[in-house]
């Protein structure tokens, strides 16, 4: 691809991105709740595009398809089974969403931390949290980096690449908060479910049509429809890749912070059900994708090369390659933005607003905003070293966020559950995780995200069995989910 | 919970339970577009119709 198109293509978006961004300002952002939920009064669209893009990073378009190309259409169960695990925001979104405004929580773990009436719980959860999500923003910026320097052959360098993409990040967080990020990343959701589309049916089409596509699937690599296939998805790698991300919506705070954001629960509702067809239809085009370049060709060496051929194949017009190739780039950028909020509030609000006295609002505001460059850089100087521990930590990323998954369940659903309990569950887990992956351990062949999930099960009902749960809170906090969701369902 | 929750959620868990167990006995040597492929395409679409009727009564107010 030319250089020269693909910088014109990145500053059209940039302008308009920003645009829209200042168009966002709507009202004040000069509280937590106006900055980092945009005073709890998004609406259903721009809640389903912003959930959308914030959970698919750029590592849909590239990492499912090169997934794909490798291991066939079990590639396309994991994401389905993924898929599914969103149906969680259906049992927990409503949950989160009366309590969030009764108690006026900003953050998934200033919740649990009030649940379980432990300061500690809070701090413990948000730093599990940062230790595991600022190194997967690490490797989604070392992603566009690589992206970026592979399809112009080196004319934008890594490190160009890895710039212009925290700078925008930062950007759009701080023009306003969470209602720039929302926006932005609406746009570029659009953009990319409308331009992958086109890319698909261009390349159906260019293979001979839907018959034509399976027909050389089924007589040139029959193994690519089924599972265990070739082998690469055997039923425990299979099952130890998706456990974790089936508890996503819920374990990971970026997207479940979001389930505080939306005005009504009707916008709730429109933002799960906005999600479920965006995700359908992403998941289908990103698999056909790597399905495609498996066609096309069948010896590429690196499977990430997948879509970056594909885009430049003669099947697509260059121009719409580059569009793809920018929105992927912005795909990146939606993901880590979110990521910069939700890690930023959860910094000021749950670890230095309960270690200081006297933290007001105002406050935690500064705090936050100060911090959110703080951990742009840390990712930045991250992906930069692209050091062996950073790319472990991303890796483990999933599992590691899922030990968390026992305490949310049980704040909602079980009165016995205590504060220790949950403080033991999560650090003591986290850390196993840590080691299973840091030394590439699979014990009796599980990984370590079913190792996580339970370890931190056991742990959680063990501790709380033998210690004092807060029985008083637990009783008075679902009894108003119950009373308030029985009269707004009924 | 109610009623209604709770038996949505359960057909749910048996959903998500074929989506394991359906390519990996019935269809894994069914090396064709109404294999594997077809299965779960066609879970992931009952497991929309059922959040749709999870969430339909989701109101408006406050």
């Amino acid at each position: 691809m030319s250089p020269l198109l693909v910088w014109g293509m990145i500053i059209i978006y940039v302008i308009f991105a920003i645009l829209l961004a200042f168009l966002s300002k709507n009202g004040k952002q000069n509280s937590m709740v106006g900055y980092f939920l945009g005073d709890r009064k998004l609406n259903g669209f721009v809640s389903a595009l912003s959930y959308s893009a914030t959970t698919y990073s750029a590592f849909m378009l590239v990492g499912l398809a090169g997934l794909t190309y490798n291991g066939g259409v079990g590639a396309y169960g994991f994401e389905i089974i993924y898929f599914m695990g969103v149906s969680l925001v259906a049992i927990f979104g409503p949950r989160f969403w009366v309590v969030g405004k009764k108690y006026g929580y900003v953050t998934p773990s200033e919740m649990l931390g009030d649940r379980y009436q432990s300061k500690l719980v809070a701090i413990v959860i948000a730093v599990s949290s940062c230790l595991f999500l600022i190194p997967y923003s690490a490797v989604q910026l070392t992603g566009i980096g690589y992206l970026l320097q592979g399809v112009t052959g080196g004319a934008i360098s890594y490190t160009t690449g890895v710039i212009i993409a925290t700078l925008l990040a930062l950007l759009f967080t701080f023009i306003a908060g969470i209602r720039s990020v929302a926006w932005t990343d609406s746009l570029q959701a659009l953009i990319m479910i409308v331009t992958s589309i086109i890319v698909v049916i261009l390349i159906i089409n260019g293979l001979g049509g839907l018959t034509g596509f399976f027909d050389q699937l089924q007589s040139n690599q029959p193994e690519s429809l089924t599972v265990p296939g070739n082998g690469f998805f055997n039923f425990w790698t299979f099952l130890g890749l998706t456990i974790p991300w089936f508890f996503f919506s819920i374990s990971n705070p970026q997207v479940s912070q979001r389930l505080y954001m939306p005005e009504s629960l009707k916008s709730l509702r429109h933002m799960l059900m906005g999600f479920l067809i965006f995700g359908f239809i992403y998941t289908i085009v990103s698999v056909v994708w790597g399905f495609s370049a498996s066609i096309l060709y069948p010896d590429l060496e690196n499977a990430d090369l997948a879509t970056p051929m594909l885009l430049s194949s003669d099947l697509v017009p260059p121009i719409l390659g580059v569009i793809v190739m920018v929105g992927i780039m912005a795909a990146a950028i939606s993901t880590i933005d979110s990521i910069l909020l939700t890690l930023a509030s959860m910094f000021s609000r749950d670890v230095v607003g309960n270690l200081t006295k006297q933290s007001t609002d105002k406050k935690q505001l500064t705090i936050g905003k100060l911090v959110i460059p703080i951990i742009a850089i840390l990712a930045f100087l991250f992906a930069q070293l692209q050091l062996d521990l950073i790319a472990v930590l991303s890796v483990a990323s999933s599992a590691g966020l899922i030990v968390s998954v026992p305490a949310i369940i049980g704040a909602f659903f079980w009165k016995k559950g205590s504060a220790i309990a949950v403080i033991l569950s999560v650090s003591v887990s986290s850390i196993v995780v840590i080691l299973l992956e840091f030394f590439k351990l699979v014990p009796f062949g599980l990984k370590s995200g079913i190792w996580g999930l339970l370890l931190s099960t056991s742990i959680f009902i063990i501790v709380s069995f033998m210690s004092k749960a807060p029985i008083h809170k637990a009783e008075e906090f679902l009894e108003y989910i119950k009373v308030t969701l029985s009269k707004s369902k009924a | 919970m109610h009623k209604r929750e709770i038996l949505l959620g359960l057909l749910l868990l048996v959903i998500v339970l074929l989506g394991y167990i359906l390519p990996y006995t019935v269809f894994t040597n069914v090396a064709k577009w109404y294999g594997s492929f077809l299965v779960w395409t066609v879970l992931a679409l009952i497991v929309i119709g059922i959040n749709y009727f999870l969430t339909r009564n989701w109101g408006d107010d406050q």
